[in-house]
């Protein structure tokens, strides 16, 4: 294959946007918006809910069509009409919600959709305004870079290939998996290499940390350091044949600001479609940036601590005495691998206590979730709410018996996309808005205006449909219906994932002033600071069991890393024999290419 | 004689599934992209009577078979085009087309004067000789055997290239298709172009491979019972393609069963095939593994 063209690698920033400007019918989601990035620099994009992040970059990578404005690549103008496009320019976007399709597996996943882009990436990767480039590439060769042509699938290759990537970057997971059973972590996981596979000189990535542990996070910044170090693509040119790739420039949208402040190099701020700040990240710190978000001083206090900015502050008020509200006694939830999902977990709520539930992400907290909210049935063990047992096998029982829940994955089972904010609003409860046979609609649009205003949902309109939200935005609404069903009891499952600083404090004073007014409180959380700022007694889950309870005055975060340390060791065997079982399948790697 | 029944009702019945098979692979590939593809009843008469007419016109029933299929094809464009760039709801799309070609043929077949033609049996010698299964499987019209190569093809097609992989996630999650960049429209309504042609096939088959004329109204809702076949093999092709034998064998029950003296009501017994598929469907229902964006029209939204 002859030398594609070099691009020059003058001053020109790799992606440079000029007065990108999107309006949905009033709503101004973009106006007017500059942003350069340069080769060897993670780019921070910050803002609010709503403030026009995922839209800016729905444009770059050809998902949305701006009104006006251009976007330039290392200098040239291109048109992005669509992702193909997008993709045959070296754009790749990891979105704010998984674009995976769970019925395939990884390796399927990773290789979905790379058919052709790989050929293009071969023929320079450059498409002059109007892709025409993305044609050339289809005239031109047999067989992508990575050897999976137009025609037959290579599986072993991908498979390999796969695992090659993630050594790279030092990321594991097993390509013969189905997406479907893979916790939020390891999807995310897979995007990435899905993501880093096609080679991109650009990448996105919308919110990737908000399903990610701590350590999950820091995993993922490395490598996306080393990618726009062009440290792993150095070694990748032993493989395309291509000395000195140039270095990625990288787009990272976080709500998280010490994660902004940590991992990029330069950060621009949006408010309401425009841009209010663009600094090198040195030059500034989180105050500074939180206030140019929300465009107002925000009390970085226990906001903050959960936002990981400053040391964990206690919650105070002791635990109530008051009746047991919620018991869950035993539940066993078996899963298809043989491994349960929960094993005889028990853990009790009292009223008006907020009990926090810590663990790292993947231990039984989904499975938990979903019993509560009644779409799984467990094997053995009941619930029991207000002293008495729920039938579980009833649909609504739960619901009906007063516990309200607020899902970890509001896009499976929290709202109806194609419905309307207002009826999202009062899905779960018609009660209020209803007669005795039909739905009034006043009431319901007067119940839903009010809901909106309380927890500041902004959109459109009440009717428009929840699709048309922010990410932020649609979470709101789950969390505003889940609250105001006044329930006895409410299991939020990570109820600040992907919320910006101001809605995470609106967030905590709804639930406090839930506990307040007497509701038990689950909050199930991966973030310890969040746990330690609002919890009345901390329990500690891990591999599907309750493996302690601590009071937040004795709790600090080494003690509840011991106790997570179940897990920890867990993991640590998990990851030690992963690391083993893909030396043995790099090897069958090399004696298959060997043969 | 027990021998001789069961060579003829096995016989009848390959020759009765054959159709439906060719059809069926062309359902399969639709399904598997997202689309519920009703309008397959009117491919496959378009199919049967282009077949007859082009086989009159020329005087060879293979030219014919190439017809229909290519008849077929020119629904399957028409059926794609409409529900996509017209952005038509697809089963209001498939109804329409199904009662156009219904009453098309009906229309053409009365004013127009057609001669009969048949593709030439294939009968192979000494295997034909094998009692019972002998004659059945070593004498057939050759189409029969084309649908032997095609039926593997189908499933190499969908499970191991990479058209296929694009397929299959078109039509579980054609949001997440899209933004990894593949042209999820573009990828259904070639879906819909191979099923149309598949299903031509299928009614040219049964026109000029197993009757060897037309009739008004000759699938008689066979399109329906090949949609039913793709959910009994819960959108698997083993289990289309046996969900078609089983349909297949059920048929030829029914004509046979009268021949050999078995008294039995003949309306239940057309029944029989729609029965067995609504038994099959209740009872697979809990494993059912429908394509999870099936029937769903694809638009570009937030993802
Ligand atoms: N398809 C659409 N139709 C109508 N309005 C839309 C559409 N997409 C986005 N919007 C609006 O544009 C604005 C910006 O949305 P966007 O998703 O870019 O926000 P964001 O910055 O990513 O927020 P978050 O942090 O909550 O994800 C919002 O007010 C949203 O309601
Ligand atoms: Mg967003």
């Amino acid at each position: 294959m002859t030398q594609p063209p070099r691009p020059p690698r003058s001053a020109a920033p790799a992606i440079e946007l000029r007065g990108i400007t999107k309006r949905y019918g009033r709503v101004v989601a973009c106006d007017g918006v500059d942003l350069a990035v340069r080769r060897g620099e993670i780019h921070g994009l910050l803002g609010e809910n709503g403030a026009g992040k995922s839209t800016l970059m729905k444009v770059l990578s050809g998902l949305v069509r701006p009104d006006s404005g251009v976007i330039l690549r290392d200098g040239v103008p291109v048109d992005v009409a669509d992702p193909h496009v997008a993709a045959g320019i070296g754009v790749a976007m990891v979105h704010q919600h998984f674009s995976l399709v769970g019925a395939l597996t990884v390796w399927e996943n990773v290789v979905l959709g790379e058919g052709r882009e790989g050929r293009d990436r071969c023929d320079g990767g450059l498409a002059p305004a109007g892709g025409q480039g993305a044609h050339k590439g289809w005239l031109a060769g047999a067989r992508g870079r990575h050897g999976q042509g137009r025609g037959r699938l290579r599986r072993d290759e991908a498979c390999a290939d796969v695992v090659r990537v993630g050594e790279r970057y030092g990321i594991t997971v097993d390509p013969l998996a189905r997406v479907d059973s893979l916790s939020a972590g390891q999807r995310q996981r897979v995007e990435i290499i899905k993501c880093l596979r096609r080679d991109p000189d650009v990448i996105v990535l919308d919110e990737p940390t908000s399903v990610l542990s701590l350590a999950e996070s820091r995993d993922l910044f490395a490598v996306l350091r080393r990618a726009v170090t062009g440290d792993g693509a150095a070694r990748d040119g032993a493989v395309t044949g291509d000395g000195d790739l140039p270095a990625k420039a990288v787009v990272l949208i976080s709500h998280k600001l010490a994660e902004i402040l940590g991992a990029t190099d330069r950060v621009t701020v949006l408010r309401r479609g425009r841009v209010v700040t663009r600094r090198a990240t040195a030059d500034t710190d989180a105050a500074t940036l939180a206030r140019e978000m929300v465009g107002r001083e925000v009390s970085l206090g226990e906001e903050a601590a959960a936002l990981g900015l400053t040391p964990p502050i206690l919650s105070t008020g002791a635990a109530r005495d008051g009746a047991a509200v919620l018991e869950v006694a035993g539940v066993t939830v078996g899963a298809p691998s043989g491994v349960p999902l929960l094993e005889s977990f028990t853990l009790g709520l009292r009223a008006g206590e907020i009990v926090g539930l810590y663990g790292v992400e993947g231990n039984g907290q989904s499975a938990l979730g979903d019993v509560l909210a009644g779409l799984v049935v467990p094997d053995r063990g009941e619930v029991r709410v207000a002293g008495e047992a729920v039938d579980l096998r009833r649909p609504g029982a739960l619901h009906a018996a007063g516990v309200g829940v607020i899902p970890e994955d509001r896009h499976r089972s929290g709202v109806v996309l194609d419905m309307s904010v207002a009826d999202n609003l009062v899905m779960t409860d018609l009660g209020p808005v209803s007669g005795r046979l039909l739905v009034s609609r006043r009431r319901q649009l007067r119940h839903a205006a009010e809901l909106a205003e309380r927890f500041a949902i902004s959109c459109p309109s009440l009717d428009a449909p929840l699709r048309t939200l922010s990410g932020g935005n649609q979470q709101r609404v789950v969390l505003a219906r889940e609250l105001a069903g006044s329930p006895a009891v409410l299991v939020a499952a990570q109820p600040t994932r992907g919320l910006d600083v101001g809605a995470i404090e609106g967030m905590y004073g709804e639930l406090r002033a839930a506990a307040a007014r007497g509701v038990a409180v689950l909050l199930v959380s991966t973030e310890l600071e969040e746990v330690m700022a609002l919890s009345h007694r901390i329990a500690v889950i891990s591999a599907g069991r309750v493996v302690g309870e601590l009071d937040p005055a004795e709790a600090d975060a080494e003690r509840l890393g011991l106790l997570v340390g179940g897990a920890v060791g867990d993991h640590a065997a998990t990851a030690s024999a992963l690391v083993s079982g893909r030396a043995s399948t790099v090897q069958a790697g090399a004696t298959g290419d060997g043969r | 004689m027990i021998l001789d029944d069961g060579a003829t009702i096995l016989s009848s019945a390959i020759r009765l599934a054959a159709p439906l098979g060719f059809a069926a692979c062309g359902e399969y590939l639709a399904e598997r992209a997202g689309t519920m593809n009703i309008s397959i009843e009117g491919m496959m008469i378009t199919g049967a009577f282009t077949a007859v007419a082009a086989a009159s016109a020329t005087g060879s029933a293979t030219l014919g078979l190439l017809a229909g299929a290519i008849a077929g094809l020119v629904i399957g464009a028409v059926h794609g085009n409409a529900s996509h760039r017209l952005a038509v709801n697809t089963f209001v799309v498939g109804l329409t087309l199904n009662v156009l070609a219904l009453g098309a043929t009906s229309f053409f077949n009365e004013s127009m004067d057609l001669t009969g033609h048949q593709v030439a049996q294939v009968s192979i010698p000494v295997l034909r000789d094998i009692p019972l299964v002998g004659e059945p499987l070593f004498v057939q019209r050759w189409p029969v055997y084309l649908l032997l190569g095609l039926i593997p093809l189908t499933w190499y097609l969908v499970e191991r290239t990479r058209w296929g992989l694009e397929l299959r996630a078109v039509g579980e999650n054609p949001q997440g298709a899209d933004v990894t960049g593949i042209r999820v429209n573009i990828r259904r309504r070639q879906a819909l172009l191979w099923c149309g042609l598949f299903s031509g096939l299928g009614g040219a088959h049964l026109a000029v491979g197993a009757v060897g004329s037309f009739n008004d109204n000759m699938t008689a809702g066979r399109g329906y019972l090949v949609i039913a076949a793709v959910i009994f093999g819960a959108w698997r092709l083993r289990g289309t393609i046996l969900g078609v034998a089983l349909f297949g064998l059920a048929d030829a029950m029914r004509l046979a069963l009268p021949a050999v003296g078995v008294k039995l009501n003949s309306q239940l017994l057309i029944a029989a095939p729609y029965l067995l598929a609504l038994a099959a469907m209740v009872l697979v229902v809990r494993r059912t593994r429908q394509p999870a964006a099936l029937g769903k029209p694809f638009t570009r939204g937030i993802v």
